[in-house]
């Protein structure tokens, strides 16, 4: 077994004349959990049905626990547990049948079987939900029954496709408890997501825009690299017009609107916002206070989205 | 060996999982068994080409009692119907033309005197032709009363050869009924139908809720899934023509005179078949309503024009009589009838097994073949 748990080499799908993933390279450190960040359409589910070996590359090679996705797709599926993004469960079974279904599947059977159920209901805190007609449960329990499912098998690789999509916050942390506890645990967590508070959690972070991967790092790297100096998190009335004042400033990186206000970037000179309140205040706003801020994912999505050609341009964008 | 232990263990899991759905599939069941009893005692009665009480009318030039015997053979019949007395044969045109009456029946003058000397004697029997189908009734069933009740008309003494001549002689269904005609026919229509949707459906199904894509994932071989997925449809199917015969008995008094094993290996031969014809059509559809129309057209049109079903197979034109070699129910329906009519075995039905099995191991093969374990 190699070293890493994945190692992704120039990995490209292409669907006609379109690129789905383009020329993708990464690995994943044994027993990290992976956060894997898009829009939707942005190749996220492509890349990993790839390396589930469901999909052949167009180009390019993947090593998923040992195994190339391009040569030997099935030594892969044997080796992952793997939670698709549309389907989690048959709803007219029950929560048994179903992980019996997939244990047989997966080559489990008599006393094996019924231990690794146990096992696995236990630790998605879903023994007492045995029985329940999958129907019958909310989106989050089933969720949770779907990743038990994916873990029958005690795959050291778990794919988890936009495993929280749909689902209420609560059961978003309680998901995201679990995942941090598999990685604890040894596993290898690959997840993707859109939502951008959740990518915190991961130890590492891929960004794909359109087919690629333009930024890849830990959460407060990426953060430093691609929204550099201080966030302004600034409050007001009028500030909407009063905006446009803050273009012309010098030191001002980035505008964005953020929620009802707006999130402000600027350099270590404007750091502590009183230019910033000024301008605003000038040009008709009223009522501004500001806050230093920690710079979100989202800032860095946002920042990446602009310009996916890379942090340089953005810097090189802010400065002038 | 292990893997041999897996590959069962793995079929028995996507069979089980299958059994689970149907069993809470009201809709499933309905279909696999409760529909094919219905339609058959629907068509049974319905579309029945047994045309009860066929009106004929009789045109006696002889006037004896001999010939009076022949017309009160037929007003007695169940399946004929007397309407009254023509004077000569020309007036048939007439009750022809204003649909008194669908067949005639001329007892010629000096019937009753040929039969005292014991010579062949002919009766005439006119048909409107303008109906195949009734016209062909109407010569059975005529052609059955007066052959059956021939002797009764000859004079006490006659010589022992029946002195009325039959042209036609029906061996297996004397009484020309054609319930025992069509129920077989039947059966093999209907569960072509249900066989092929069934599965049609099975996978069609998976692709659509995306659970085909978490399938593929696991270690589960196509074949695994195909045999696993045929499986508990095929024991429907079973049950499905087992009421279907048991029906046929008990409302249409179907005989079964074979060999119950020839059917049985007939009946499983040819579910096997529809069952992994509508494999290859979910594989290759992987969306439910393309699925179903696929499944009802690729079934129901070679098993109702090409099988034997409604048409002789050996009346239609030679390109679709070689092509009907390939459709599965012609052969199920000529095993039905040879055994339920015939009293055949595994001896005289070996071409048709033989017929049903190669069709059932291609249709496994392209399902399995075409059935690639990749989502591109
Ligand atoms: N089988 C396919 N054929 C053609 N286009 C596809 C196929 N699968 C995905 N795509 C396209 O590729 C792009 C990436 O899709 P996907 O990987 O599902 O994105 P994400 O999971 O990030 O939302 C989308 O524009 C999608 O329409
Ligand atoms: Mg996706």
């Amino acid at each position: 077994m190699t070293e890493h748990a994945i190692e992704v080499h120039g990995l490209s799908k292409h669907f006609g004349a379109f690129r789905a993933v383009d020329d993708v390279s990464f690995h994943v450190e044994t027993g990290e959990i992976f956060g894997y960040l898009g829009a939707n359409g942005a190749g996220k589910s492509t890349t990993i049905r790839m390396l589930c070996g469901l999909l052949g590359p167009t180009t390019g090679d993947a090593t998923v626990a040992g195994h190339s996705v391009a040569d030997d797709p099935l030594g892969v599926r044997r080796a992952i547990g793997y939670m698709s993004q549309k389907f989690s469960l048959y709803v007219d079974l029950t929560v048994e049948d179903n992980l019996a279904f997939f244990g047989g599947a997966y080559g489990l059977s008599g006393k094996h079987l019924r231990t690794r159920m146990d096992e696995v209901l236990t630790l998605v805190d879903l023994r007492d939900a045995r029985t329940a007609n999958t129907a019958d449960l909310p989106g989050g329990i089933r969720q949770r029954v779907a990743l038990a499912n994916a873990l029958l098998h005690a795959p050291r690789i778990v794919f988890l496709d936009e495993p929280t999509a749909g689902v209420d916050p609560a059961s978003r942390r309680a998901f995201w408890r679990l995942i941090r506890r598999l990685a604890n645990e040894g596993t290898t967590v690959f997840v993707t997501t859109h939502y951008m508070d959740e990518a915190e959690y991961c130890a590492r972070i891929g960004l794909m825009v359109a087919g690629r991967l333009v930024a890849l790092d830990t959460p407060s790297a990426l953060k430093t690299l691609w929204v550099p100096g201080t966030m302004l998190a600034v409050h007001g009335a009028g500030l909407g017009p009063a905006a446009r004042a803050l273009d012309t400033l010098a030191g001002v990186h980035a505008v964005e609107p953020f929620g009802a206000g707006l999130h402000v970037r600027v350099g270590a000179d404007l750091g502590d916002g009183a230019a910033v309140t000024r301008a605003l205040l000038a040009a008709g706003a009223s009522d501004v206070s500001v806050v230093v801020t920690e710079a979100s994912l989202e800032d860095v999505f946002l920042a990446a989205v602009a310009t996916p050609e890379g942090p340089a341009a953005t810097a090189a964008g802010g400065a002038k | 060996m292990n893997g041999i232990r897996l590959f069962f263990l793995r079929i028995y899991a996507v069979a089980f999982k299958e059994a689970l759905h149907v069993r809470r599939d009201v809709q499933t069941m309905i279909m696999a068994l409760v529909m094919p009893v219905v339609l058959v005692l629907l068509f049974g009665f319905g579309v029945s080409f047994d045309l009860d009480h066929l009106a004929i009318a009789v045109a006696d030039q002889d006037h004896t009692p001999a010939s009076r015997a022949v017309a009160h053979a037929l007003e007695t019949s169940s399946d004929l119907r007397l309407v009254g007395g023509l004077d000569s044969a020309a007036d048939a045109e007439q009750a022809f033309h204003r649909g008194d009456a669908v067949g005639v029946l001329v007892v010629p003058r000096g019937f009753a005197a040929k039969l005292a000397r014991g010579e062949p004697s002919d009766v005439q029997l006119l048909v409107a032709g303008s109906d195949g189908s009734t016209a062909i009734q109407v010569l059975a069933k005529a052609e059955a009363v007066i052959g059956a009740s021939a002797a009764r008309f000859a004079a006490p003494g006659a010589s022992v050869s029946l002195p009325i001549s039959v042209a036609t002689y029906i061996r297996y269904n004397p009484e020309g009924r054609s319930a025992l005609m069509i129920v077989p026919g039947l059966v093999a229509y209907i569960l072509a139908i249900i066989a092929v949707l069934l599965t049609a459906l099975a996978i069609a199904r998976e692709w659509e809720r995306g659970s085909m894509e978490q399938l593929f994932c696991t270690p589960v071989g196509r074949v695994e899934i195909v045999v696993g997925k045929l499986l508990p449809y095929l024991v429907l199917g079973v049950i499905a023509v087992l009421l279907v015969l048991a029906a046929g008995a008990w409302v249409f008094d179907v005989p079964f005179r074979g060999d119950l094993w020839t059917l049985a290996a007939a009946a499983v031969l040819f579910l096997i078949g529809m069952l992994g014809q509508g494999l290859v059509i979910s594989v290759l559809a992987r969306n439910q309503m393309i699925a179903t129309q696929a499944g009802v057209l690729s079934s129901m049109l070679p098993s109702m024009l090409l099988s034997g079903f409604l048409f002789p197979v050996e009346n239609l034109p030679t390109p679709l009589r070689i092509f009907s070699n390939l459709v599965p129910a012609r052969h199920f329906i000529a095993a039905l009838r040879g055994v339920l009519l015939r009293g055949n075995g595994f001896a005289e039905l070996s071409g048709e097994l033989l017929a049903l099995a190669a069709f059932a191991a291609t249709m496994l093969l392209i399902a399995a073949l075409r059935f690639r374990r990749r989502l591109d």
